[in-house]
């Protein structure tokens, strides 16, 4: 549809450029901004056709044009960047002091606990998180409590649209939201940041914190429920998931029972989009946190988390953290940042290598820029 | 009193429809069946209104085969009836049409089929005047109000005359429009039905009534056809007007009589142009017309939509040419008239201007110029459903439940109020792919669904009408059911044959004359079928999408929703609010609230109007029904509905 000034619509735009193109991330945030853009499963849907041009859908979609030098000179310190994973004011282990919590989590429980001290505290008065792990087709949802969100713990592999719960979340009551990201999430929470359309009536001086998630891929969840069918796993019986360091496959927990199905027949189900992702460490976030899967001790390392602070807003609250004893705090491990490091490079040029590949050309990066200084850096490499 | 019932040598002003069903009166009718169907509804109707003081049974029929054969039982028994249709109804009852008229007939039987050209309220311009034609009946044509009358009075005189059902073919503007009619005398009878059925089989007045032994029965038939020919060469409803040797002679009949003489008229050729009018068409009365064709040399038929009249016109001449001398013929095989939509005195006379080089120019100088000016200057309208119609609201769900679905399902359309998404795709949020004959929506969705083994794995929804429903779709969903196609039936369950005026069908529990009927329970019969049955109030937004969706995932099995809620025109809801309607100008944010106004631009119901000072939705009271709908779709939930106080 031709906008009312000639050109595509931003609702055009997305459809030509991020769902017909398999770029959409399903992280919601050109939806809740108005009638015609929806979640359904975890597709983006467009109901209706709007003409309109310069839309927020378009603007904050983590998949439409980014500069990524704007974003990175505009929101972290300079002299805490690093081309592989983003700025770094810290990086540590750690995981909840709360031996329940770490119980219930997903590794170290780092992100509910940060997450209860800030709603705690009255650092925020909302929690976006995604729901519970037997759901599939998630709903991002908000918590006001603690006990709200332990119930949310452990992670789904799934993709939520989380995004979309900020924006409507943001359009209500709430006034201090803080929020639990996949790297793409946080990159369209960061692109709201930088208020790029002058129209923007958008509600992002509300989002107070963002805890990313490290992120190799999630899976559809279409495609995922058909394996666990081919399975003959109940979906609804699952009560957590994990990828156990070195062995190839994806780990289910029904209850008592671990079931593993093996990562080539997981593969398939990786949405299309994770292919074309620049980010592993969720870059964009204050804080990042991720399993402590390095090393050799899985067992032992499981129940911790690695911790990137990249702004000051995240560092008050890790510090905050420490000093209440939420948090139990380590060094890293020699070698530790290296090997993140290179495992994030890696990620940089497959996307790239995916990208040139589907454009057809390394002139068009599809999203990215290639006069971006980050991306020329691992364009070179792969070249 | 009826007007209808009107002492005879009043001058009335009648309806065509209404001058029908008053002829059927006068010839003492007792029957009267139909399926409704513009423009043909009003005969029934009309005769319903008067059921109880002339003694009749009238019905409103399941479909028109039905129809036919429950006129057909009346005639067996002695009794006269009449049986009312438009042009595509003849085509369903056509299949019984053939044998009855191969069996024959007792008591006189007319079946009334009122055609539509220019399909001003149909989806197409069927010419019915074949199947006369075709199946060997008689075809009568009235080309006036008084005739309209007096045509079908004396059609079941020839129906006993010949022991054969006689077709009676009206138009639009012969059944929509009125005109002054001289009554005749209502009749007197009083008859009883009787059945008599053990004499001979060849017997037509005593034996069983069937159409075999087929070869005796069909020279029957023939003898009846021919016997009506003679009759016609005599028929008073055949006239001539004009000079004795025209140099042109129009042969016509219908309205096109009426349009014929006024094109003369407006060119003042009263002198040389002359009108042959036949109020029989078929079979043509041949010396009637071998004397008109000897008057002059060139001939001109006028009639609506097909050439039926001039082939069967041509087919005689060829035959009597060594009579008659050679002939140049005007109409629709050579050009000169159109063989598609309405004719009208512009377009005849536009004919005669150039066959007799007479100048005429139907437009005045400057004509065109002047409308170019005016016509941006008439607002925007467009064809779309009422405020207030449950239709709007199904086709919201129906269209979001698609495109959740996201696999670019197809709705197969049918006929009723809702064909208009198939019409003009925005009012049904460009849903409805498919659009055809009554019911089959559901039987070409019964043939889509069974594609996947060609690799064509799209959902498949069919809607049909209530009234549809009964007609023609339980055929077709029966064929889903007992052939596996899984496919998702929608009902559009407005609780009447909304579109022609809200007649009575077996879903409702009273009947054409009103009495108390039981009612066939569509839920029921599906559940019966073995269909996953689900009844929805389509007003109910996000339930209906809900229900759809699953609907549209769930394989292997038929699935059925009802979508219920009655017309906002019908009789019991009209000038009746549910709710009192009022937008919020304080919540809506108008230009720029990112609905980029959802409501005007997409939702469209007609009562939601786009302030152009104020920027901003406002409800227009007096088209608002009070539905309530649009307060569902408002993101800003700008539009309030308050209930409104019951009187």
């Amino acid at each position: 549809m031709v906008s009312k000034t000639g050109k595509l619509s931003s609702q055009d735009l997305l459809k030509k450029n991020v769902l017909e193109t398999d770029l959409c991330t399903g992280c919601g945030a050109c939806v809740g901004l108005c009638p015609y853009q929806l979640i359904y499963h975890d597709r983006t849907v467009q109901l209706h056709r709007c003409d309109l041009d310069d839309g927020n859908c378009h603007a904050f979609c983590p998949r439409s044009e980014i500069d990524l030098g704007l974003l990175r000179s505009g929101l972290f310190d300079s002299a805490d960047l690093t081309p592989e994973i983003g700025a770094v004011k810290g990086y540590y282990l750690s995981r909840a002091t709360d031996a329940k919590l770490r119980e219930i989590a997903q590794h170290g429980g780092t992100v509910t606990a940060l997450m209860e001290l800030a709603l705690a505290r009255g650092l925020i008065d909302s929690a976006i998180v995604s729901s519970g792990p037997r759901d599939f087709e998630q709903n991002s949802i908000k918590v006001e409590d603690r006990a709200g969100l332990r119930r949310k713990t452990g992670s789904k592999f799934t993709v939520s649209p989380t995004v979309a719960a900020f924006n409507q979340i943001s359009a209500q009551n709430s006034q201090n939201i803080g929020v639990v990201a996949t790297p793409c999430q946080a990159l369209a929470l960061a692109k709201m940041k930088l208020k790029l359309l002058k129209n923007d009536t958008g509600n992002i001086d509300k989002l107070k914190i963002v805890v990313g998630l490290y992120c190799g891929w999630t899976l559809s969840a279409e495609k995922f429920k058909a394996l666990l069918l081919r399975n003959n796993i109940d979906s609804g019986t699952l009560t957590g998931m994990d990828i156990p360091a070195g062995k190839k496959a994806l780990e289910l927990h029904a209850g008592n029972v671990t079931k593993l199905i093996p990562f080539a027949d997981v593969q398939p189900c990786i949405r299309k989009s994770c292919g074309y992702c620049f980010d592993s460490t969720a870059e964009y976030a204050d804080i990042s946190v991720g399993s402590a899967r390095f090393g050799n001790e899985w067992e032992e390392m499981r129940e911790w988390n690695q911790l990137i602070v990249r702004t000051a807003k995240g560092k008050e609250l890790v510090d905050l953290a420490r000093k209440c004893g939420v948090l139990e705090i380590r060094e890293v491990p020699v070698g530790m940042l290296k090997e993140l490091k290179k495992a994030a490079a890696e990620k940089k040029r497959t996307a790239l290598k995916n990208i040139i590949k589907k454009s057809g050309s390394a002139k068009n990066l599809l999203y990215l820029k290639s006069s971006d200084s980050i991306v020329k850096k691992y364009l070179e490499k792969n070249r | 009193m009826s007007k209808l019932l009107s002492p005879a040598n009043c001058e009335v002003l009648f309806m065509g429809n209404e001058a029908i069903a008053r002829g059927a009166l006068e010839a003492g009718v007792s029957v009267a069946s139909g399926y409704p169907g513009t423009p043909s509804s009003e005969i029934v109707e009309n005769l319903a209104t008067v059921a109880g003081e002339r003694n009749l049974y009238v019905e409103w029929s399941t479909n028109e085969k039905v129809a036919l054969e429950v006129a057909a039982a009346a005639s067996f028994a002695g009794l006269r009836s009449i049986c009312s249709m438009k042009q595509n109804g003849v085509n369903v009852a056509s299949d019984f049409l053939l044998h009855l008229a191969g069996s024959g007939t007792r008591g006189g039987i007319v079946l009334v089929t009122c055609e539509d050209p220019g399909a001003l309220s149909s989806v197409n311009e069927g010419d019915s005047r074949y199947f006369a034609r075709m199946l060997e009946i008689p075809l009568l044509e009235p080309a006036n109000f008084q005739e309209a009358k007096d045509l079908t009075r004396w059609a079941f005189e020839l129906s006993e005359e010949i022991r054969n059902v006689v077709v009676l073919r009206s138009v639009t503007r012969m059944s929509h429009a009125s005109g002054n009619v001289i009554c005749g005398k209502l009749s007197g009878r009083s008859p009883r039905a009787e059945f008599v059925y053990n004499g001979s089989i060849m017997d037509p007045l005593r034996g069983p009534v069937n159409s075999t032994p087929v070869i005796p029965k069909h020279i029957l038939q023939q003898e009846k056809l021919k016997k009506a020919a003679a009759l016609f060469e005599k028929s008073p409803f055949n006239t001539y007007s004009g000079p004795r040797k025209p140099e042109l002679l129009i042969i016509t009949s219908s309205a096109c009589f009426l349009y014929s003489q006024e094109a003369i008229n407006m060119l003042s050729l009263q002198k040389r142009v002359g009108i042959l009018k036949l109020g029989c068409t078929w079979p043509l009365p041949i010396k009637l017309l071998k004397k008109h064709l000897k008057s002059t040399k060139k001939i001109m038929i006028v009639e609506e939509i097909l050439p039926f009249l001039e082939e069967n016109v041509k087919t005689l001449a060829a035959d009597m040419a060594g009579e008659t001398g050679v002939k140049k013929y005007y109409g629709k095989m050579d050009g000169t008239l159109p063989t598609v939509g309405e004719l009208n005195p512009d377009l005849v006379a536009e004919a005669l201007s150039k066959i007799l080089k007479v100048k005429y120019q139907s437009l005045p100088a400057g004509y065109l110029r002047e409308i170019k000016k005016i016509v941006p200057m008439i607002p925007p309208r467009e064809q779309t459903f009422c405020p207030g119609c449950p239709h709007r609201a199904s086709f919201w769900s129906i269209h979001n439940a698609l495109q959740l679905d996201g696999r670019e399902g197809i709705v197969c359309g049918d006929i009723g109020c809702y064909a208009l998404a198939g019409l003009f795709p925005s009012c049904g949020f460009n849903t409805v792919r498919t659009l055809h004959s009554m019911g089959s929506g559901t039987g070409i969705a019964s043939g889509f669904a069974k594609l996947g083994q060609f690799g064509f794995d799209k959902p498949v929804v069919a809607i049909c009408g209530d009234s549809t429903f009964y007609h023609a779709a339980l055929p077709a969903l029966i064929n889903a059911q007992h052939n596996r196609a899984d496919i998702t039936f929608i009902v559009l369950d407005n609780s009447g044959t909304a579109m022609t005026g809200f007649q009575p069908h077996p879903g409702l529990t009273v009947s054409a004359v009103g009495e108390t009927v039981p009612a066939v329970d569509i839920a029921k019969m599906c559940k019966s079928i073995g269909a996953k049955v689900t009844i929805s109030d389509p007003f109910d937004l996000d339930k209906t999408c809900k229900i759809l969706t699953g609907f549209m995932e769930e394989s292997e099995c038929l699935k059925v929703l009802i979508l219920r809620q009655i017309c906002a025109l019908s009789p019991e809801k009209k000038g009746k609010k549910k709710f009192l309607m009022k937008v919020d100008e304080e919540v809506c944010r108008g230009e720029n609230c990112g609905c980029n106004r959802l409501c005007t631009r997409i939702f469209r119901c007609p009562a939601l109007v786009w302030d152009r000072i104020k920027k901003k939705a406002v409800i227009d009271d007096v088209m608002c029904a009070g539905c309530g709908v649009c307060y569902s779709i408002c993101p800003q939930k700008a539009i309030i509905r308050t209930e409104a106080e019951k009187k």
